[in-house]
């Protein structure tokens, strides 16, 4: 498979593709949490962060295969992600916001002190594994256990969350329990992606996951339309292509990229594809393809 | 939900045009890749420079490539390299590790570059390096001094003047010219330069039978440092030595002479920029650092003059800094190893770039040692002299 695309494509858009992917696991996983669920969170470079170096660890120190790497990763992101979210899930709105952008902050300052993470100098000679192969399939694979998530009870009930909380306990939604499994799922994602993100640059810093990347992946999923899957994916492509395909313009690139995002918002404030369902877009079969096509990566 | 239709062909659209502008160009390349297999590369060498342009390392980048554009418009002006010109392919990662690979990938698969000059920073030369290494493209950076950097393989160079020569070079200075034998050591945590660097000193130190009073931590972006510098007062140091980058280097001395400390600052070239200057004002004043070059108008070779006059005369009369020089010779460096192996093919140049020995450059002289490691000589210790910067002394490494 890996062979058809380098028949059509040349590393550099490999690269690229292979990054939008990994973004698209990851701002997925975000979706869940602050889209779906409702619940802000600042964090979400940090998991992806606990994910890569996990993957990184596991792949440099006790050579297991990649598949086992990247499980593992999604589990020690996801076990952080409740470990964070008991306590802090209680919060709301801002507040869990700022609780969440300090966790992010610490997740950076002990990877930069602890030996074996390299600290300050990072950590380099990581395998290259990752392929867009199997970035294609993880991100089919992510897409369709969200849509399945959205469209089950628990779903149904992350949404009653988001509308109202109080409203939906009233309903028998045990809330605290709900949220938890929520930012799981979610910090499970994210702590794939990142075990693919570090199997692909093969080095990491603290550096790369400070709190402007977790600004990145929100904006992600604001600017695609918060709770859409399709809007997550194309907030996403839009955002992460952007920024490599203007660079014809050189030196005014990230001006674009800026105007690009506040055009966009005050068009679009909900975001591009606000409360559009995925379920909605199956029935217009036109408009799909070319949907999926574009985010798939198969161009 | 007519509406939201409406948007989402309209943005489905924008990327496909997004991706098609980008593969359009991608095939055109294609073509072009073919034809320089069959008449063994077109009429122009092509070298790639990877840096920042913008982001927080922005300052190392853009002087590099001025030095960069230099050397290739005086190669092109003496009539170019094995009969074609050098074109410079210039890309900016914004200062990020992620966009550094992808602009090493675009370099290498779409502008077909023979050699890589860059990155200024190790953090994202080491990210850059396996790339070039797997792709056999030679990448030689102009300002990595980190650890690491040059054992990924035998198509990574760096032609700087590193903190493992530097500082033990100015350590044993310290001690024996200037008589220090108590200082404070200054680490910049999140910073990959500084924890480095701070390891050296430290064994320069105990080989100098020198004594380290205190230590302390400060973060690349902190603002205050009142709480370090309380810490360190009651010392009786001669020195600080000071390991991170000039922001906080300026800051970190405005906080020292606001408290009362009469100390020095001693630090690497982290602190070489205009920025020390100008934000640390007086507070700066008598501060030293080493670094691979300085502009010292009794010592320095016919060249060195030369590539100074050039420098001054586009740039409204301001001195060249160490980034500007390496880059300079990075591109020099890479120009004679394709002459010596009369190819531009980076299997066979970069034998002969490996060959390199007591070559004279701008900078000053510099030799690749078994492990490919420059060796350069000499090492200039720099001081803060009424806001400008002097050369104190030079220090000849053997």
């Amino acid at each position: 498979m890996d062979s058809i695309f380098s028949m059509f494509l040349n590393d550099y858009y490999i690269q690229v593709l292979t990054m939008l992917g990994i973004y698209l696991i990851a701002a997925l996983g975000l979706n869940l949490i602050t889209g779906v669920t409702g619940q802000l969170s600042f964090g979400h470079a940090a998991f992806l962060s606990i994910g890569a170096y996990t993957s990184a660890i596991i792949s440099l120190k006790l050579q297991l295969p990649f598949v086992v790497a990247l499980l593992a990763a999604g589990l020690m992101t996801a076990i952080w992600g409740i470990l964070l979210g008991y306590p802090t899930l209680r919060l709301t709105g801002d507040y869990l916001g700022i609780a969440t952008l300090g966790f992010g902050e610490i997740v950076r300052v002990v990877f930069l002190n602890m030996k074996i993470t390299g600290g300050a100098l990072g950590l380099a000679g990581i395998p290259r594994s990752t392929s867009l192969t199997m970035v294609i399939i993880l991100v089919f694979i992510t897409i369709l256990a969200m849509f399945r998530l959205e469209n089950s009870r628990f779903g149904r009930s992350l949404i009653a969350i988001r509308e109202d909380e109080i409203a939906a306990e009233a309903m028998g939604i045990n809330i605290t329990k709900t949220k938890i499994t929520a930012f799981a799922l979610g910090t499970f994602f994210a702590g794939v992606g990142g075990g693919l993100y570090a199997h692909l640059i093969q080095y990491l810093n603290p550096q790369d996951f400070g709190f402007v990347k977790s600004f990145d992946f929100l904006a992600f999923i604001v600017l695609g339309g918060l709770g859409s899957i399709p809007g997550a994916i194309l907030g996403t492509t839009v955002l992460t292509l952007a920024p490599e395909f203007l660079r014809f313009v050189a030196d005014y690139r990230m001006m674009i990229y800026g105007l690009l995002m506040v055009f966009m918002m005050i068009v679009r404030p909900r975001g591009l594809l606000g409360g559009v369902k995925l379920s909605r877009l199956f029935a217009k079969k036109k408009v799909q393809t070319t949907g999926t096509s574009a985010s798939g990566g198969a161009n | 939900m007519k509406k939201s239709k409406i948007y989402f062909i309209l943005s489905a659209l924008m990327i496909t045009a997004l991706l098609l502008t980008g593969c359009g160009g991608g095939g055109d390349e294609k073509k072009q890749a073919e034809g320089e297999k069959a008449a063994t590369g077109g009429d122009t060498i092509k070298i790639g420079f990877l840096g920042a342009k913008t982001g927080g390392h922005a300052a190392y980048g853009v002087e590099t490539l001025k030095g960069i554009k230099m050397a290739v418009e005086d190669i092109n002006t003496a009539g170019g390299l094995l009969g074609k010109k050098i074109e410079i392919v210039e890309e900016d990662h914004g200062s990020k590790v992620s966009e550094g690979t992808t602009v090493t990938q675009k370099l290498i698969t779409r502008d077909k570059v023979v050699a890589i000059i860059g990155d200024p920073t190790t953090g994202i030369t080491k990210a850059a390096a396996p790339i070039a290494q797997q792709n056999k493209v030679v990448l030689l950076s102009a300002g990595a001094v980190g650890p690491g950097v040059v054992e990924i393989g035998d198509y990574i160079y760096r032609d700087v003047l590193l903190n493992s020569v530097g500082a033990p070079a100015v350590t044993k200075y310290l001690n024996e010219k200037l008589g220090w034998k108590k200082v404070v050591v200054v680490t910049s945590m999140n910073n990959d330069f500084s924890v480095g660097l701070t390891d050296l000193f430290k064994e320069a130190l105990i080989e100098n039978k020198m004594e380290i009073v205190g230590e302390q931590s400060i973060q690349d972006g902190d603002q205050n440092f009142a709480a370090q510098v309380t810490a360190i007062k009651d010392k009786n140091a001669d020195g600080i030595i000071f390991t991170g980058y000039y922001t906080e280097g300026a800051l970190f001395m405005k906080e020292v002479r606001k408290q009362g400390l009469k100390s020095v600052l001693v630090g690497g070239d982290g602190l070489m920029s205009d920025v020390f200057l100008k934000m640390g004002a007086e507070a700066v004043e008598g501060s030293m650092f080493f670094c691979g070059f300085a502009v010292d108008e009794t010592k320095s070779s016919d060249k060195t003059k030369k590539f100074i006059e050039a420098y001054k005369a586009g740039n409204n009369g301001v001195q060249p800094d160490y980034f500007s020089v390496q880059g300079y010779d990075a591109v020099m460096l890479i120009a004679d190893a394709i002459k010596a192996a009369n190819s531009d093919d980076p299997e066979k140049f970069r034998v002969e770039l490996a060959k390199t020995k007591n070559w004279e450059g701008v900078s000053g002289t510099i030799t690749f040692d078994e492990s490919r490691e420059p060796i350069k000589s000499p090492v200039y210790l720099l001081e803060v002299k009424e806001g400008k910067l002097a050369v104190k002394d030079t220090i000849e490494v053997k």
